[in-house]
């Protein structure tokens, strides 16, 4: 069992309590220790000394896993370990490389793995409050979840995970990684003084938003509603007068369209397999969709224009963003469920 | 693990010469040949997934087991030819992978960048350039002289800019040359070389050279009534009753287009169709592409 030295920076996420040896100021810092369910180490280790793995068939020649042991070969960046779902172990590539480097796989993917390990539901998906109630966006990387939630903060909801988002079997999204990470494109849409902003890592155009820099929620919160992001096409936005630039949301009927979709948008599901959680993950994404629900949320392609539509719309009230009857589904709408 | 038992194939081209068309030809053929479930009638958007592109930021960050937004494109570059050797565990009937990158790109520090353990072979399609710049420019929407540039800059490529997010990640091309050259002189994976020009000129001989290479189906009827179901006519059709074909990029009229060669010889100047023979002459002469001066 890992040791939680006193020496070692601690932060909160998905409920944890996380002894680092490393800064990672993308986390909460714990404040609340009598929240904390459990605690896990971030360390700094040997890889010649992890044993030997009789990887999983579904291991690919980067990840390694066993049901309790988790292995990333990052060339470039470092070795990672995962184990039992309370140690993640990490060497660095050479001396080249940053703690900023490190720290963006550890609070990635090892972080998700290890969540994963305990049998947790992670999904690639970001997550903000409002009034008590959070909303989770559910998006692959580069869908315009980070876009979508810095024009959400900026109107008063509170960041609570971002990336990867914890649901427990109570309905409940917890705090996770806090940090907004915008493409340059984006912050330059958004207006934002990005020469002011530090980059995910060194030689990205990438800017990185800090749980300092931000409204934070680091409490869990239930979860009213799920979004699936979908951008509009240009052309689609072109053909459309402006009034007609709003923030639209269908329900997605067919519980099993539901449970795909959900099933999809989880963290890394390669993990899952790897490491024997699938089963679970298949679960616990069925009761989400059962008590929850999924809705399609339509958002213009124009930042600008999202950013002013975002203003009338009730994200915690998807009832109110469905058109009326007579409205179609827009092309790209229609695609996107395909 | 069993890899060479199932394997899985590249289809390979610089962008307009014949690639996509070659994977609704497998589609077809796969389809009549009952490998996969028989409709009446072929849909463009719904039935054409022979295999993720190599470049696909979904592909990769599964296979990798990270976000690659998180690497530049040249941290990744070297890492992709990791991508993809245990993929057709999960995916088969899709194993014929589409790609345009060159078989290396400056950044990936002498390797390929896409997986060759496991890989059967790869098809590389070309096409005579000037067709290739014609093609381009109504695809891109660009004019013919930015086409031009375009083929012949070293450094070409598709999805460069680092500044924003996508479904695709950077695909080194460089010079239309060096990217033949790339492909054709590899010699990691067993290759078959395609001129779009025999795909029409040759088709049943082609395509039965084809679909011997892939192991699909041989048999002569198949394939001429594969080759028949996916004549540029026919595709103009597909593609006009799915309303636009899920492919082309916003701008784009259609897809599937003219289809013909020797186009580029009518629209291109004297003075670019010399540009890009003097600078590509040895690769055009190789493949029998005539430049101006042997008109």
């Amino acid at each position: 069992m890992a040791l939680v030295t006193p020496s070692a920076n601690t932060y909160t996420a998905f409920g944890l309590a996380i002894s680092s040896d490393l800064s990672l100021p993308e986390l909460a810092v714990d404040l609340n220790p009598e929240s904390v369910v459990d605690q896990v180490s971030i360390t700094s280790s040997t890889k010649e000394d992890w044993p030997e793995l009789n990887p999983s068939e579904h291991s690919t020649p980067t990840v390694q896993m066993t049901p309790n042991d988790w292995r990333l070969e990052l060339e470039g960046i470092g070795w990672f370990r995962v184990h039992q779902g309370r140690s993640i172990y990490w060497q660095r590539w050479d001396d080249s490389v940053s703690d900023r480097d490190l720290r963006t796989f550890l609070v990635g993917s090892a972080l998700g793995a290890l969540m994963i390990q305990r049998g947790s539901l992670m999904l690639h998906a970001t997550a903000l409050v409002r009034d008590g109630k959070a909303v989770l966006l559910l998006g692959a990387p580069a869908s315009g979840k980070s876009t979508l939630a810095w024009c959400l903060h900026q109107q008063g909801w509170r960041l609570l995970s971002s990336e990867l988002t914890l649901i427990d079997r109570q309905g409940m999204v917890w705090p996770g990684m806090q940090q907004l990470k915008l493409w340059h494109a984006a912050a330059m849409e958004l207006d934002l003084d990005w020469k002011q902003m530090p980059v995910v890592r060194k030689g990205l155009q990438r800017f990185s938003l800090m749980p300092t820099d931000l409204s934070t929620s680091n409490q869990p919160a239930p979860l009213a509603v799920i979004y699936g992001i979908t951008r509009r096409g240009k052309e689609d936005d072109k053909d459309q007068e402006e009034e007609g630039l709003r923030i639209l949301a269908w329900p997605v009927l067919r519980q099993q369209a539901a449970l795909l979709q959900i099933r999809n948008q989880a963290f890394q599901p390669r993990f899952y397999r790897g490491m024997e959680q699938e089963q679970q993950l298949f679960l616990h994404a069925a009761a989400l969709v059962r008590s929850v629900g999924l809705h399609r949320l339509q958002l213009p392609d124009d930042v600008k224009r999202m950013q002013i539509a975002l203003k009338y719309a009730n994200l915690l009230d998807p009832i109110s963003l469905v058109p009326k009857q007579s409205e179609p589904e827009s092309e790209s709408l229609s695609k996107a469920e395909k | 693990m069993a890899i060479n038992d199932q394997g899985y194939w590249y289809l390979a081209s610089y962008p307009k010469s014949g690639n996509t068309w070659c994977r609704v030809f497998i589609t077809e053929l796969m389809r009549l040949s009952g490998e996969e479930e028989a409709e009446d009638e072929l849909n463009l958007n719904r039935d054409v997934d022979t295999g993720a592109i190599a470049s696909s930021r979904h592909w990769l960050n599964d296979q990798l087991g990270i976000n690659t937004c998180d690497l530049s494109f040249a941290e990744l570059d070297p890492l992709r030819g990791r991508a993809g050797e245990t993929a057709w565990l999960f995916a088969e009937g899709e194993r014929f992978h589409k790609v345009h990158d060159a078989f290396r790109s400056p950044d990936s520090k002498g390797r390929p960048v896409v997986s060759t353990a496991g890989c059967k072979g790869v098809v590389y399609f070309l096409r005579h350039p000037e067709d290739v710049a014609v093609s381009l420019s109504h695809f891109f929407s660009w004019d013919l002289a930015r086409c031009v540039n375009f083929l012949l800059d070293p450094s070409a490529g598709l999805v460069p800019h680092e500044n924003h997010g996508g479904h695709q990640v950077r695909q080194h091309m460089g010079r239309w040359g060096q990217h033949v050259l790339s492909w054709v002189e590899q010699t990691q994976v067993p290759s078959l070389v395609i001129r779009y020009e025999d795909m029409l000129a040759k088709g049943p001989e082609t395509f039965m050279a084809l679909a011997r290479f892939l192991e699909l189906s041989d048999e002569p009827e198949l394939v001429n009534k594969a080759l028949e179901n996916t004549s540029i006519d026919r595709l103009k059709k597909l593609e006009d009753e799915a309303g636009g074909f899920d492919e082309k990029p916003e701008g784009c009229e259609r897809f599937f287009r003219s289809g013909r060669t020797g186009e580029g010889a009518e629209q291109l100047s004297i003075e670019q169709r010399r540009r890009l023979f003097s600078v590509m002459e040895e690769v055009m002469k190789r493949f029998s592409y005539d430049g101006p001066a042997d008109d």
